[in-house]
Protein backbone atom coordinates (compact mmCIF):
# COMPACT_ATOMS: atom_id res chain seq x y z
CA UNK A 1 0.00 0.00 0.00
CA UNK A 2 1.26 3.90 -0.25
CA UNK A 3 3.85 4.55 2.56
CA UNK A 4 5.87 6.59 3.99
CA UNK A 5 8.35 6.22 6.20
CA UNK A 6 9.71 9.20 8.88
CA UNK A 7 13.62 8.69 9.57
CA UNK A 8 15.35 10.88 11.69
CA UNK A 9 18.49 12.51 9.93
CA UNK A 10 21.28 10.03 11.24
CA UNK A 11 19.48 6.68 9.69
CA UNK A 12 18.62 8.32 6.06
CA UNK A 13 21.16 6.12 4.86
CA UNK A 14 19.88 2.98 6.28
CA UNK A 15 15.89 3.97 5.55
CA UNK A 16 17.39 4.52 2.20
CA UNK A 17 19.53 1.07 1.73
CA UNK A 18 16.52 -1.28 3.32
CA UNK A 19 13.78 0.17 1.26
CA UNK A 20 16.29 -0.71 -1.82
CA UNK A 21 16.70 -3.97 -0.03
CA UNK A 22 12.96 -4.83 0.44
CA UNK A 23 12.66 -3.88 -3.53
CA UNK A 24 11.28 -0.33 -3.27
CA UNK A 25 14.22 1.96 -3.58
CA UNK A 26 11.80 4.89 -4.30
CA UNK A 27 9.87 4.75 -1.48
CA UNK A 28 9.24 8.17 -0.04
CA UNK A 29 11.64 9.17 3.46
CA UNK A 30 10.27 12.35 5.46
CA UNK A 31 13.36 13.86 7.56
CA UNK A 32 13.05 14.62 11.03
CA UNK A 33 16.28 15.66 12.59
CA UNK A 34 18.14 13.38 15.02
CA UNK A 35 18.02 13.03 17.45
CA UNK A 36 14.68 13.00 18.55
CA UNK A 37 13.76 11.30 21.52
CA UNK A 38 15.11 14.13 23.55
CA UNK A 39 12.94 16.74 22.42
CA UNK A 40 10.70 18.65 24.06
CA UNK A 41 7.14 19.05 23.41
CA UNK A 42 7.14 22.24 21.52
CA UNK A 43 9.96 21.35 19.76
CA UNK A 44 7.96 18.33 18.58
CA UNK A 45 4.92 20.95 17.56
CA UNK A 46 7.15 22.37 15.10
CA UNK A 47 8.96 19.21 13.77
CA UNK A 48 5.21 17.89 12.84
CA UNK A 49 4.17 20.96 11.62
CA UNK A 50 7.34 20.54 8.90
CA UNK A 51 7.22 16.79 9.07
CA UNK A 52 3.13 16.86 7.85
CA UNK A 53 4.01 19.34 5.27
CA UNK A 54 6.96 17.05 3.78
CA UNK A 55 4.11 13.98 3.63
CA UNK A 56 1.58 16.30 2.11
CA UNK A 57 4.20 17.51 -0.61
CA UNK A 58 5.21 13.38 -0.92
CA UNK A 59 1.22 13.06 -1.88
CA UNK A 60 0.90 15.43 -3.57
CA UNK A 61 3.57 14.40 -6.38
CA UNK A 62 2.67 10.79 -5.91
CA UNK A 63 1.20 10.61 -9.11
CA UNK A 64 4.90 9.09 -10.42
CA UNK A 65 3.90 6.67 -8.09
CA UNK A 66 6.63 4.17 -6.05
CA UNK A 67 8.21 1.37 -7.18
CA UNK A 68 7.51 -1.98 -4.88
CA UNK A 69 7.50 -5.17 -5.88
CA UNK A 70 8.35 -8.74 -5.07
CA UNK A 71 12.36 -9.22 -5.22
CA UNK A 72 14.04 -12.18 -6.60
CA UNK A 73 17.81 -13.07 -5.31
CA UNK A 74 19.99 -14.32 -8.25
CA UNK A 75 21.96 -17.59 -6.73
CA UNK A 76 24.64 -18.15 -9.89
CA UNK A 77 28.02 -16.96 -8.31
CA UNK A 78 29.79 -13.96 -10.43
CA UNK A 79 33.09 -14.54 -11.58
CA UNK A 80 36.04 -11.16 -10.79
CA UNK A 81 39.35 -10.14 -11.74
CA UNK A 82 41.14 -9.08 -8.94
CA UNK A 83 45.01 -8.24 -8.65
CA UNK A 84 47.48 -11.28 -7.71
CA UNK A 85 49.88 -9.49 -5.27
CA UNK A 86 48.71 -9.38 -1.44
CA UNK A 87 48.73 -5.58 -0.24
CA UNK A 88 46.64 -5.02 -4.09
CA UNK A 89 44.32 -7.96 -3.43
CA UNK A 90 43.25 -6.44 0.51
CA UNK A 91 43.07 -2.88 -0.80
CA UNK A 92 40.82 -4.22 -3.92
CA UNK A 93 38.92 -6.18 -1.34
CA UNK A 94 38.63 -2.64 1.11
CA UNK A 95 37.53 -0.40 -2.07
CA UNK A 96 34.60 -3.02 -2.80
CA UNK A 97 33.52 -3.21 1.53
CA UNK A 98 34.39 -7.19 1.43
CA UNK A 99 36.98 -6.48 4.43
CA UNK A 100 37.10 -7.13 7.92
CA UNK A 101 40.16 -4.81 7.82
CA UNK A 102 42.39 -7.86 8.42
CA UNK A 103 44.32 -9.63 5.21
CA UNK A 104 42.29 -11.74 3.41
CA UNK A 105 43.30 -15.00 1.03
CA UNK A 106 42.01 -14.91 -2.68
CA UNK A 107 38.97 -17.09 -3.29
CA UNK A 108 40.24 -18.47 -6.31
CA UNK A 109 38.19 -20.61 -7.77
CA UNK A 110 40.45 -23.46 -7.19
CA UNK A 111 40.41 -22.48 -3.79
CA UNK A 112 36.92 -22.48 -3.44
CA UNK A 113 36.48 -25.90 -4.75
CA UNK A 114 38.81 -27.12 -2.06
CA UNK A 115 36.71 -25.64 0.32
CA UNK A 116 33.25 -26.99 -1.43
CA UNK A 117 34.38 -30.24 -0.83
CA UNK A 118 33.98 -29.90 3.27
CA UNK A 119 30.57 -30.27 2.75
CA UNK A 120 27.98 -32.67 0.76
CA UNK A 121 25.54 -29.74 -0.02
CA UNK A 122 25.07 -28.26 -3.62
CA UNK A 123 27.39 -25.07 -4.54
CA UNK A 124 24.10 -23.77 -5.78
CA UNK A 125 22.43 -24.52 -2.35
CA UNK A 126 20.34 -21.55 -0.49
CA UNK A 127 21.49 -21.87 3.03
CA UNK A 128 19.57 -18.42 3.67
CA UNK A 129 18.41 -14.66 2.84
CA UNK A 130 20.71 -12.64 5.14
CA UNK A 131 19.44 -9.54 6.24
CA UNK A 132 18.87 -7.01 5.93
CA UNK A 133 20.34 -7.03 2.30
CA UNK A 134 17.62 -10.59 2.14
CA UNK A 135 20.27 -11.99 -0.48
CA UNK A 136 21.28 -15.18 -0.79
CA UNK A 137 23.89 -17.07 0.93
CA UNK A 138 24.39 -19.96 -1.49
CA UNK A 139 26.75 -22.49 -0.27
CA UNK A 140 29.66 -21.48 -2.79
CA UNK A 141 29.36 -18.04 -1.67
CA UNK A 142 29.92 -18.90 1.82
CA UNK A 143 32.60 -21.12 0.91
CA UNK A 144 34.62 -18.26 -1.35
CA UNK A 145 33.85 -16.10 1.89
CA UNK A 146 35.30 -18.89 4.44
CA UNK A 147 38.32 -18.63 2.13
CA UNK A 148 39.16 -15.81 2.75
CA UNK A 149 38.98 -15.88 6.41
CA UNK A 150 41.55 -18.86 6.08
CA UNK A 151 39.08 -21.88 7.27
CA UNK A 152 40.16 -25.32 6.68
CA UNK A 153 37.62 -26.97 4.47
CA UNK A 154 36.57 -28.93 7.48
CA UNK A 155 35.52 -25.99 8.81
CA UNK A 156 32.48 -25.21 6.39
CA UNK A 157 29.89 -27.18 7.80
CA UNK A 158 30.10 -25.04 11.05
CA UNK A 159 29.95 -21.93 9.39
CA UNK A 160 26.72 -23.22 7.47
CA UNK A 161 24.85 -24.33 10.02
CA UNK A 162 26.05 -20.99 12.29
CA UNK A 163 24.35 -19.19 9.32
CA UNK A 164 21.78 -20.99 9.15
CA UNK A 165 20.68 -20.14 12.84
CA UNK A 166 21.39 -16.68 12.46
CA UNK A 167 18.49 -16.89 10.04
CA UNK A 168 15.72 -18.49 12.62
CA UNK A 169 13.09 -15.64 13.43
CA UNK A 170 13.81 -15.99 16.81
CA UNK A 171 17.57 -14.60 16.20
CA UNK A 172 15.84 -11.60 14.45
CA UNK A 173 19.35 -11.16 12.41
CA UNK A 174 17.51 -7.93 10.72
CA UNK A 175 17.74 -6.17 14.07
CA UNK A 176 21.11 -7.82 15.31
CA UNK A 177 22.59 -6.59 11.92
CA UNK A 178 21.15 -2.62 11.69
CA UNK A 179 20.83 -1.86 15.70
CA UNK A 180 23.66 0.87 17.25
CA UNK A 181 23.60 -1.50 19.96
CA UNK A 182 27.11 -3.65 19.69
CA UNK A 183 25.09 -6.73 18.77
CA UNK A 184 26.73 -9.96 17.01
CA UNK A 185 26.19 -13.60 16.78
CA UNK A 186 28.43 -15.46 19.30
CA UNK A 187 29.11 -18.88 17.60
CA UNK A 188 29.21 -21.84 20.26
CA UNK A 189 30.01 -25.06 19.28
CA UNK A 190 28.73 -28.61 21.05
CA UNK A 191 29.83 -32.10 19.78
CA UNK A 192 32.98 -34.53 19.49
CA UNK A 193 33.26 -32.22 16.18
CA UNK A 194 34.73 -28.97 18.27
CA UNK A 195 37.65 -31.16 19.53
CA UNK A 196 38.58 -32.77 16.07
CA UNK A 197 38.00 -29.49 14.44
CA UNK A 198 40.40 -28.20 17.70
CA UNK A 199 37.48 -26.01 18.10
CA UNK A 200 38.63 -23.97 21.59
CA UNK A 201 36.31 -24.35 24.79
CA UNK A 202 39.00 -24.04 27.23
CA UNK A 203 41.91 -21.90 28.25
CA UNK A 204 41.58 -18.17 26.42
CA UNK A 205 38.49 -19.54 24.14
CA UNK A 206 37.28 -16.19 23.68
CA UNK A 207 40.90 -14.96 22.84
CA UNK A 208 43.51 -14.70 20.31
CA UNK A 209 45.32 -18.28 19.02
CA UNK A 210 42.59 -21.08 18.08
CA UNK A 211 42.96 -21.31 14.36
CA UNK A 212 39.09 -22.81 14.15
CA UNK A 213 37.85 -20.09 16.56
CA UNK A 214 39.16 -17.31 14.51
CA UNK A 215 38.60 -18.49 11.03
CA UNK A 216 35.31 -20.01 11.68
CA UNK A 217 34.33 -16.90 13.90
CA UNK A 218 35.57 -14.17 10.81
CA UNK A 219 33.79 -16.11 8.38
CA UNK A 220 30.27 -15.78 9.85
CA UNK A 221 30.92 -12.43 10.22
CA UNK A 222 32.26 -11.68 6.44
CA UNK A 223 29.30 -13.54 5.08
CA UNK A 224 27.09 -11.32 7.42
CA UNK A 225 28.63 -8.00 6.03
CA UNK A 226 29.09 -9.23 2.30
CA UNK A 227 26.10 -10.68 1.43
CA UNK A 228 23.69 -9.72 3.94
CA UNK A 229 25.11 -6.07 3.64
CA UNK A 230 25.40 -4.93 6.83
CA UNK A 231 28.38 -2.68 6.06
CA UNK A 232 29.47 -0.35 8.49
CA UNK A 233 27.93 3.38 8.53
CA UNK A 234 25.21 2.32 6.02
CA UNK A 235 22.95 -1.06 6.83
CA UNK A 236 25.32 -1.48 10.12
CA UNK A 237 24.97 1.61 12.21
CA UNK A 238 26.85 0.16 15.38
CA UNK A 239 27.70 2.94 17.44
CA UNK A 240 30.67 1.66 18.25
CA UNK A 241 30.24 -2.29 17.49
CA UNK A 242 32.96 -4.66 19.70
CA UNK A 243 36.25 -6.36 19.08
CA UNK A 244 33.62 -9.70 18.93
CA UNK A 245 32.54 -8.31 15.38
CA UNK A 246 35.83 -9.54 14.15
CA UNK A 247 35.48 -13.36 15.06
CA UNK A 248 32.78 -14.38 18.31
CA UNK A 249 33.36 -18.79 18.31
CA UNK A 250 34.32 -20.73 20.58
CA UNK A 251 33.20 -24.88 22.08
CA UNK A 252 31.47 -25.60 25.10
CA UNK A 253 33.93 -27.09 27.76
CA UNK A 254 31.73 -30.08 27.75
CA UNK A 255 34.79 -32.47 29.72
CA UNK A 256 34.44 -29.60 32.36
CA UNK A 257 30.43 -29.40 32.50
CA UNK A 258 29.01 -31.05 35.32
CA UNK A 259 25.49 -30.78 33.79
CA UNK A 260 23.89 -31.68 30.39
CA UNK A 261 25.75 -29.95 27.33
CA UNK A 262 24.23 -26.64 25.90
CA UNK A 263 22.71 -28.18 22.38
CA UNK A 264 21.48 -31.10 24.47
CA UNK A 265 19.54 -29.02 26.57
CA UNK A 266 17.72 -27.19 23.47
CA UNK A 267 16.81 -30.39 22.05
CA UNK A 268 19.81 -32.13 19.87
CA UNK A 269 20.65 -35.78 20.47
CA UNK A 270 23.59 -36.38 22.88
CA UNK A 271 26.95 -37.22 21.49
CA UNK A 272 25.47 -35.23 18.00
CA UNK A 273 27.11 -31.71 16.67
CA UNK A 274 25.79 -28.68 17.20
CA UNK A 275 25.84 -25.05 16.57
CA UNK A 276 24.08 -22.17 18.97
CA UNK A 277 24.25 -18.71 17.96
CA UNK A 278 23.39 -16.15 20.89
CA UNK A 279 23.27 -12.44 20.20
CA UNK A 280 25.98 -10.85 22.78
CA UNK A 281 26.75 -7.29 23.13
CA UNK A 282 29.59 -7.43 25.02
CA UNK A 283 31.59 -9.61 27.74
CA UNK A 284 32.21 -8.98 31.26
CA UNK A 285 34.96 -10.58 33.52
CA UNK A 286 32.81 -12.11 36.53
CA UNK A 287 35.82 -12.55 39.32
CA UNK A 288 34.85 -14.09 42.50
CA UNK A 289 37.39 -15.85 44.66
CA UNK A 290 34.17 -17.25 47.11
CA UNK A 291 33.58 -21.24 47.00
CA UNK A 292 30.45 -21.14 48.63
CA UNK A 293 27.34 -21.66 46.27
CA UNK A 294 25.35 -19.18 47.41
CA UNK A 295 27.72 -16.46 47.77
CA UNK A 296 28.64 -17.02 44.14
CA UNK A 297 24.54 -17.25 43.10
CA UNK A 298 24.49 -13.80 44.98
CA UNK A 299 27.69 -12.10 43.03
CA UNK A 300 26.48 -13.27 39.91
CA UNK A 301 22.56 -12.37 40.34
CA UNK A 302 24.34 -8.11 41.76
CA UNK A 303 26.32 -8.87 38.50
CA UNK A 304 23.63 -9.09 36.01
CA UNK A 305 21.01 -6.41 37.55
CA UNK A 306 21.67 -3.12 35.86
CA UNK A 307 19.57 -0.78 34.49
CA UNK A 308 21.40 -0.12 31.16
CA UNK A 309 20.83 -3.52 30.31
CA UNK A 310 18.70 -4.47 27.39
CA UNK A 311 17.46 -7.67 28.69
CA UNK A 312 15.80 -5.90 31.69
CA UNK A 313 14.03 -3.71 29.01
CA UNK A 314 12.67 -5.99 26.64
CA UNK A 315 12.78 -9.53 28.29
CA UNK A 316 15.74 -10.87 26.37
CA UNK A 317 18.39 -13.73 26.50
CA UNK A 318 21.52 -13.22 28.31
CA UNK A 319 24.54 -15.98 29.17
CA UNK A 320 26.60 -16.65 31.68
CA UNK A 321 29.99 -18.66 30.69
CA UNK A 322 30.82 -19.98 34.04
CA UNK A 323 34.22 -21.61 34.32
CA UNK A 324 35.24 -24.71 35.09
CA UNK A 325 35.94 -23.97 38.77
CA UNK A 326 32.88 -22.20 39.09
CA UNK A 327 30.43 -24.46 37.13
CA UNK A 328 31.73 -27.47 39.80
CA UNK A 329 31.16 -25.09 43.37
CA UNK A 330 27.59 -24.75 41.99
CA UNK A 331 27.24 -28.67 40.83
CA UNK A 332 29.19 -29.62 44.65
CA UNK A 333 26.20 -27.89 46.40
CA UNK A 334 23.73 -30.20 44.56
CA UNK A 335 22.63 -27.35 42.21
CA UNK A 336 21.11 -28.94 38.20
CA UNK A 337 21.51 -26.41 35.73
CA UNK A 338 17.99 -25.53 36.03
CA UNK A 339 18.51 -24.82 39.90
CA UNK A 340 20.98 -21.98 38.71
CA UNK A 341 18.67 -20.57 36.66
CA UNK A 342 16.07 -20.82 38.74
CA UNK A 343 18.42 -19.12 41.60
CA UNK A 344 19.64 -16.59 39.49
CA UNK A 345 16.41 -15.19 37.96
CA UNK A 346 14.78 -14.86 41.27
CA UNK A 347 17.55 -13.14 42.99
CA UNK A 348 18.61 -10.76 39.87
CA UNK A 349 15.03 -8.65 39.89
CA UNK A 350 16.00 -5.21 39.42
CA UNK A 351 14.03 -2.37 40.78
CA UNK A 352 12.69 -0.33 38.23
CA UNK A 353 13.14 2.95 40.38
CA UNK A 354 16.79 2.08 39.16
CA UNK A 355 16.02 3.07 35.58
CA UNK A 356 16.07 6.55 34.23
CA UNK A 357 13.00 8.39 33.20
CA UNK A 358 13.47 7.65 29.39
CA UNK A 359 14.49 4.12 29.91
CA UNK A 360 11.40 3.17 31.95
CA UNK A 361 8.90 3.90 29.04
CA UNK A 362 10.55 0.56 27.29
CA UNK A 363 9.89 -1.51 29.45
CA UNK A 364 6.77 -0.21 30.93
CA UNK A 365 5.20 -0.05 27.30
CA UNK A 366 7.37 -3.53 25.57
CA UNK A 367 6.65 -6.31 28.98
CA UNK A 368 2.97 -4.98 29.80
CA UNK A 369 1.84 -8.13 28.45
CA UNK A 370 4.11 -10.01 30.03
CA UNK A 371 3.78 -8.74 33.49
CA UNK A 372 0.82 -6.70 33.80
CA UNK A 373 0.97 -3.30 34.57
CA UNK A 374 4.33 -1.95 34.50
CA UNK A 375 5.51 0.65 37.39
CA UNK A 376 8.56 2.27 39.11
CA UNK A 377 8.09 -0.06 41.98
CA UNK A 378 8.02 -3.71 39.56
CA UNK A 379 10.89 -5.81 40.26
CA UNK A 380 12.12 -7.06 36.78
CA UNK A 381 13.05 -10.17 36.01
CA UNK A 382 15.95 -10.16 33.03
CA UNK A 383 13.98 -12.59 31.36
CA UNK A 384 10.57 -14.10 30.51
CA UNK A 385 10.74 -17.70 32.32
CA UNK A 386 14.26 -19.11 34.36
CA UNK A 387 15.03 -21.41 31.74
CA UNK A 388 15.88 -18.42 29.13
CA UNK A 389 19.05 -17.55 31.12
CA UNK A 390 21.65 -18.95 29.10
CA UNK A 391 24.44 -20.98 30.86
CA UNK A 392 27.33 -22.35 29.02
CA UNK A 393 30.57 -24.38 30.67
CA UNK A 394 33.89 -22.98 29.36
CA UNK A 395 37.50 -21.97 29.66
CA UNK A 396 40.47 -22.92 31.77
CA UNK A 397 41.67 -22.83 35.44
CA UNK A 398 40.37 -19.57 37.19
CA UNK A 399 37.90 -17.42 39.08
CA UNK A 400 36.31 -16.13 36.40
CA UNK A 401 33.25 -16.44 34.58
CA UNK A 402 32.17 -14.06 31.78
CA UNK A 403 28.68 -12.39 31.84
CA UNK A 404 27.56 -12.01 27.92
CA UNK A 405 24.55 -9.36 28.08
CA UNK A 406 22.13 -9.87 25.25
CA UNK A 407 20.39 -7.31 22.73
CA UNK A 408 16.99 -7.80 24.71
CA UNK A 409 14.94 -8.66 20.99
CA UNK A 410 16.73 -11.73 20.05
CA UNK A 411 16.95 -15.39 21.22
CA UNK A 412 19.26 -18.04 20.55
CA UNK A 413 18.93 -20.85 17.76
CA UNK A 414 20.49 -23.84 17.19
CA UNK A 415 21.39 -26.04 14.41
CA UNK A 416 22.43 -29.57 13.58
CA UNK A 417 25.80 -29.64 11.69
CA UNK A 418 25.63 -31.56 8.77
CA UNK A 419 28.22 -33.04 6.51
CA UNK B 1 49.43 -3.11 -10.60
CA UNK B 2 50.50 -6.55 -10.09
CA UNK B 3 48.79 -9.60 -12.39
CA UNK B 4 44.93 -9.97 -12.52
CA UNK B 5 43.67 -13.21 -11.53
CA UNK B 6 40.05 -14.55 -11.62
CA UNK B 7 37.98 -14.71 -7.78
CA UNK B 8 34.68 -16.05 -7.45
CA UNK B 9 33.04 -12.85 -5.55
CA UNK B 10 32.25 -13.05 -2.12
CA UNK B 11 29.31 -11.30 -2.07
CA UNK B 12 25.76 -11.11 -3.56
CA UNK B 13 23.78 -8.99 -5.77
CA UNK B 14 20.87 -7.04 -4.71
CA UNK B 15 17.55 -8.47 -4.85
CA UNK B 16 16.21 -7.37 -8.12
CA UNK B 17 12.92 -5.60 -7.54
CA UNK B 18 10.37 -6.22 -9.45
CA UNK B 19 8.50 -2.66 -10.60
CA UNK B 20 4.88 -2.54 -9.94
CA UNK B 21 3.32 1.35 -9.07
CA UNK B 22 2.15 1.54 -6.06
CA UNK B 23 -0.20 4.85 -6.50
CA UNK B 24 0.28 7.58 -3.74
CA UNK B 25 -3.55 9.16 -2.53
CA UNK B 26 -4.26 11.98 -5.06
CA UNK B 27 -4.20 14.36 -2.08
CA UNK B 28 -5.09 13.87 1.55
CA UNK B 29 -8.57 15.04 1.47
CA UNK B 30 -11.44 12.44 3.14
CA UNK B 31 -8.41 9.67 3.37
CA UNK B 32 -7.57 7.51 6.09
CA UNK B 33 -4.10 7.54 7.35
CA UNK B 34 -2.21 5.00 9.30
CA UNK B 35 0.35 5.08 11.67
CA UNK B 36 2.91 2.60 13.27
CA UNK B 37 4.33 4.06 16.40
CA UNK B 38 7.69 2.12 16.52
CA UNK B 39 7.92 2.88 19.89
CA UNK B 40 10.81 4.93 20.52
CA UNK B 41 11.21 7.72 22.50
CA UNK B 42 8.77 11.21 21.72
CA UNK B 43 7.62 8.97 18.43
CA UNK B 44 4.00 8.60 19.94
CA UNK B 45 3.96 12.55 20.63
CA UNK B 46 4.86 12.88 17.18
CA UNK B 47 2.03 10.92 16.21
CA UNK B 48 -0.05 12.34 18.68
CA UNK B 49 0.85 16.11 17.09
CA UNK B 50 0.59 14.86 13.63
CA UNK B 51 -2.40 13.41 13.80
CA UNK B 52 -4.26 16.74 14.83
CA UNK B 53 -2.70 18.36 12.13
CA UNK B 54 -3.26 16.07 9.53
CA UNK B 55 -6.95 16.31 10.38
CA UNK B 56 -7.30 19.76 11.24
CA UNK B 57 -5.31 21.06 8.39
CA UNK B 58 -4.95 18.58 5.47
CA UNK B 59 -8.41 17.17 5.49
CA UNK B 60 -7.44 13.55 6.40
CA UNK B 61 -10.73 11.91 7.61
CA UNK B 62 -9.27 9.62 10.25
CA UNK B 63 -6.49 8.38 11.69
CA UNK B 64 -5.18 4.66 12.81
CA UNK B 65 -2.64 3.65 15.51
CA UNK B 66 -0.61 1.08 16.05
CA UNK B 67 2.37 0.97 18.35
CA UNK B 68 4.97 -1.96 18.35
CA UNK B 69 5.74 -3.34 21.04
CA UNK B 70 9.80 -2.65 20.55
CA UNK B 71 11.72 -0.85 17.55
CA UNK B 72 13.82 -3.63 16.74
CA UNK B 73 11.06 -6.42 16.44
CA UNK B 74 9.15 -6.65 13.25
CA UNK B 75 5.00 -5.20 13.13
CA UNK B 76 3.07 -7.58 14.16
CA UNK B 77 0.50 -9.50 11.74
CA UNK B 78 -2.52 -8.14 13.47
CA UNK B 79 -0.51 -4.08 13.44
CA UNK B 80 -0.46 -5.20 9.72
CA UNK B 81 -3.83 -6.21 9.13
CA UNK B 82 -5.49 -3.22 10.84
CA UNK B 83 -3.56 -1.02 8.77
CA UNK B 84 -3.86 -2.69 5.03
CA UNK B 85 -7.87 -2.91 5.91
CA UNK B 86 -8.66 0.16 7.21
CA UNK B 87 -6.50 2.78 5.86
CA UNK B 88 -5.04 4.47 1.97
CA UNK B 89 -1.76 5.46 2.93
CA UNK B 90 0.67 4.30 5.90
CA UNK B 91 3.49 5.97 7.89
CA UNK B 92 5.63 4.34 10.02
CA UNK B 93 8.93 5.44 12.26
CA UNK B 94 12.19 4.45 11.37
CA UNK B 95 15.31 5.54 13.31
CA UNK B 96 15.60 7.91 17.15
Amino acid sequence: MASVVICSSAFQTLGRAQAKAFGAPDLPLAIIPHPFGSRTRDEIKTIAAECSAQIARIVHQGGQGVNRGTTEAATASRFVEAPWEQEEFDAFCRSRAWSDGLPLVAPTEARVARMLAGTSRAPGDIVGAIAPSYAAATVERIAANAVMTGCDPRFLPVVIAALEATCDPVFNLQAVQTTTNPATPWIIVNGPLAASLEINGGVNCLGQGSWANAAIGRAVRLVLQNIGGAIPGTMDQATHGQPGKFAFCCAENEAANPWEALHVERGQAQGSNAVTVVCATGTLNVNSHTKNADELLRVFADTLAQPTSNDYWYSGAPFLILSPEHAEILHRAGLSKADVKQRLWTQSKLDASRLSDRDFLRPEHARRAELGEVTRETLLPITKTPAEIGIVVAGGPGTHSVYVPGFGNSHPATRAITP
Amino acid sequence: MSELGVIIDPSAPARASVPAVERMPADLRGKVVGFIDNSKNNFNVLVEEMSDLLVREYGVARVVKQRKRAASVPATDEILREIRDNCDLVIAGSGD
